[in-house]
């Protein structure tokens, strides 16, 4: 099977990325919980995140970051390489909701022998926004 | 107002847990249910003859995956770290019993390869007043933690800010 490789100089300052969407369901929320080894019962616990002032069981932060991972580097192909992330946690995402992936590049640059880009991401679930931030990347160059 | 928590805090700030160690080594089969629950088809992660063709010469474990392997056991239960106690109780005692994280931070410096064992050591950064939140009154605390592979190589430091709060009454 062949992967996209997404080269830094196709990529331009400002170009959006492609959004992407995600159902979460229960079961997702508690799949990724267990995935991420947090047994922490707002994730899994309907109750319990009641009782914590939640209105449903909702992702945790090695989900949320996790997606940011994944939403990065299908949009960059496998060769495309996390090296910083940053964000800010909103509403949370709850159970049922649609999770909203989108963002921009707002710089590209060199540093040393690497190829970068600068991505700021916002991640939109029906109640505002779940986790916004900026990211890091190191692409492949055609040049290097 | 709950003066006497957040001088209490501040007398955290800077003190470090214990290096903790994974109990699980880098395995592709916790990585490939990281996979499955994210829905993440990065054939860096579980398709073995790509990787091997790939810069890394082999599987690497996602990135921001780091926190997971060090997760403390369901069963046998770990103490909890005298630092995290001592967060926790001096919150709790105060009415800030629930806890949420706010915001995340991650620099990568080398990835993780099947086979290696996470190290980490997390240490109290700042500390917050009293403040107003949608969730109920709480105070922000930052957790900084370094994370290393067995050959104390740095992998990941990452800053994580939590939120101590008491909940909100329903109306």
């Amino acid at each position: 099977m062949r992967y996209k490789i997404l080269y830094w100089e196709d990529i331009k300052e400002g170009e959006k990325l492609p959004t992407l969407t995600k159902e979460i369901t229960t079961t997702t929320v508690i799949a990724t919980a267990i995935a991420s080894r947090d047994f922490y019962p707002v994730h899994h616990d309907f109750r319990f995140a009641q009782k914590a002032g939640a209105r449903d069981i909702f992702i945790n932060i090695l989900t949320s970051g996790g997606f940011v991972g994944r939403y990065l580097t299908e949009w960059s192909g496998p060769e495309g390489e996390l090296k910083w992330m940053k964000f800010h946690l909103g509403v949370p995402c709850y159970a049922g909701d649609i999770l909203t992936m989108t963002g921009k590049v707002v710089k590209k640059y060199v540093a040393g022998d690497q190829y970068l880009v600068d991505i700021e991401y916002n991640f939109i679930v029906p109640g505002g926004s779940h986790c916004n931030g900026m990211a890091t990347m190191i692409l492949s160059a055609r040049g290097s | 107002m709950s003066p006497g928590v957040y001088d209490e805090l501040k007398t955290m700030v800077g003190q470090e847990q214990p290096e903790q160690v994974a109990v699980d080594a880098v395995c592709k089969h916790m990585i490939r249910h990281w996979c499955e629950a994210m829905e993440d088809a990065n054939p860096l992660y579980t398709d073995e003859e790509y990787a091997k063709k790939s810069k890394y010469g082999s599987i690497i474990a996602p990135p921001t995956m780091v926190q997971a392997w060090s997760m403390p056991p369901l069963w046998p239960a770990r103490e909890m770290p005298a630092v995290y106690k001592r967060i926790f109780e001096t919150c709790a005692k105060a009415g800030f019993d629930q806890i949420i994280d706010t915001d995340g931070e991650m620099e990568f410096f080398c990835p993780l390869f099947l086979g290696d064992r996470v190290h980490v050591v997390t240490k109290v950064g700042e500390v917050t007043p009293e403040k107003k939140t949608s969730l109920g009154n709480g105070h922000f605390i930052t957790l900084e933690s370094t994370y290393t592979n067995q050959r104390g190589e740095l992998v990941c430091v990452q800053r994580v800010i939590i939120l101590m709060y008491k909940a909100r009454e329903k109306g």
